[in-house]
């Protein structure tokens, strides 16, 4: 079943590897308003939330003889976005990891457990959050990364992803609370 | 998970919110496609034009090969003709000037006749040096080349001529001695 739905679009792909231009618009207008929303959601703005996903779809077309439906084309083409959007805020020098996501939590932190929260709320939440919360939590809770990818893509190790995420989720959770 | 985590990433496509600006995107991209779009096929991992390409690299080879080698014979027959043209000038050249050198110093022979002599030479001499000038733009143009023979020969004939003339007076004039 899981092979069946790496192999999602395969003619379509296997004739964009071809070069066929009218096949590439139908591939990205598959994707292109799910990997704008990831740029939108990590780097908030509408300008370079378009050059990245430009970018990433260029990169795409010019790299797809490289992608052999290891993972789903969606998937392959999601890291290429998230990683440029992670390349972009480094080069801004905006955080992309909570400050003291490097240092050694002798602490072990406490697992609360929250009750569902309208999605409006947690939207507004999510964007008063300070940077490198917010790309932890966006990677766990939207994009659906679990620790090990959130360790690759940030450059982190996966239990420092784990404490950072839950130090954000417990910081969203109050923001929440005040609205 | 809790019910917090879960209902977030149930909810994930309500995040989804953004619309993009499919045209002006996609312009964008196929523009920068476009630039580079020219793909290079690798086809010459391909073994039968790998054979094809090998055939015709030996084809080539063989051509540039022959071609030398015949370039370089016909280089040869021009060399032998030039060398042999050389050598039917030196010789006919050394003939007329010890000729000459013997009309010039012969005693019996006074200044008028000397001058008179030399000044047919000189002519001769000229319309051999316009001919050499021919021969060098067309070497194979048979006709300057029997030019140049026959002129060779008008001046060795001139010369075997007065030399003819010297002898016969010089019998004469013992003849007359014999007689008296």
């Amino acid at each position: 079943m899981e092979t069946n739905i790496r192999f999602t679009h395969q003619a379509l792909i296997e004739k964009c590897k071809s070069g066929h231009r009218s096949a590439q618009y139908e591939l990205y207008t598959l994707y292109v308003d799910a990997m704008y929303n990831i740029g939108m959601r990590m780097l908030g703005n509408k300008e370079d939330a378009e050059d990245i996903v430009q970018e990433s779809f260029v990169s795409a077309f010019k790299n797809l003889e490289g992608f052999g439906y290891e993972s789903t084309f969606g998937s392959w083409l999601k890291r290429i976005v998230i990683n440029k959007c992670i390349n972009y805020l480094k080069k801004k020098d905006i955080p992309v990891v909570p400050i003291d996501a490097h240092e050694f939590h002798l602490k072990v932190e406490e697992k609360e457990v929250t009750q569902a929260v309208d999605i409006q709320r947690v939207k507004i939440g999510i964007s008063k959050l300070p940077s490198g919360y917010r790309q932890i939590i966006n990677l766990y809770l939207i994009e659906g990364y679990d620790h090990i990818e959130i360790g690759e893509v940030l450059g982190i190790s996966t239990s420092t992803s784990k404490s950072q995420y839950h130090r954000a989720k417990k910081k969203l959770v109050e923001i929440i609370k005040e609205l | 998970m809790d019910n917090f985590e879960k209902n977030i990433r149930q909810n994930a496509s309500e995040f989804d919110d953004h619309r993009p600006d499919r045209d002006k995107m996609w312009a964008n991209i196929s523009k920068e496609l476009e630039t580079d779009s020219t793909k290079v096929i690798p086809l010459w991992k391909t073994p039968i034009l790998k054979m094809v390409a090998a055939l015709l690299l030996l084809f080539c080879v063989t051509s540039f090969i022959a071609y030398s080698v015949i370039n370089a014979n016909s280089g040869l027959e021009t060399q032998y003709a030039s060398k042999e043209l050389l050598d039917i000038d030196k010789h006919y050249q050394g003939l007329v000037s010890y000729q000459v050198q013997l009309v010039r110093n012969h005693p019996k022979l006074s200044e008028t006749d000397k001058s008179e002599f030399l000044s047919f030479m000189d002519e001769l001499d000229a319309e051999y040096q316009q001919l050499r000038l021919e021969m060098r733009n067309n070497l194979d143009n048979e006709l300057v080349l029997e030019a140049i023979v026959t002129n060779y020969k008008k001046r060795i004939e001139l010369i075997e001529n007065l030399l003819k003339q010297i002898n016969d007076s010089k019998i004469q004039e013992d003849d007359y001695g014999y007689t008296l």
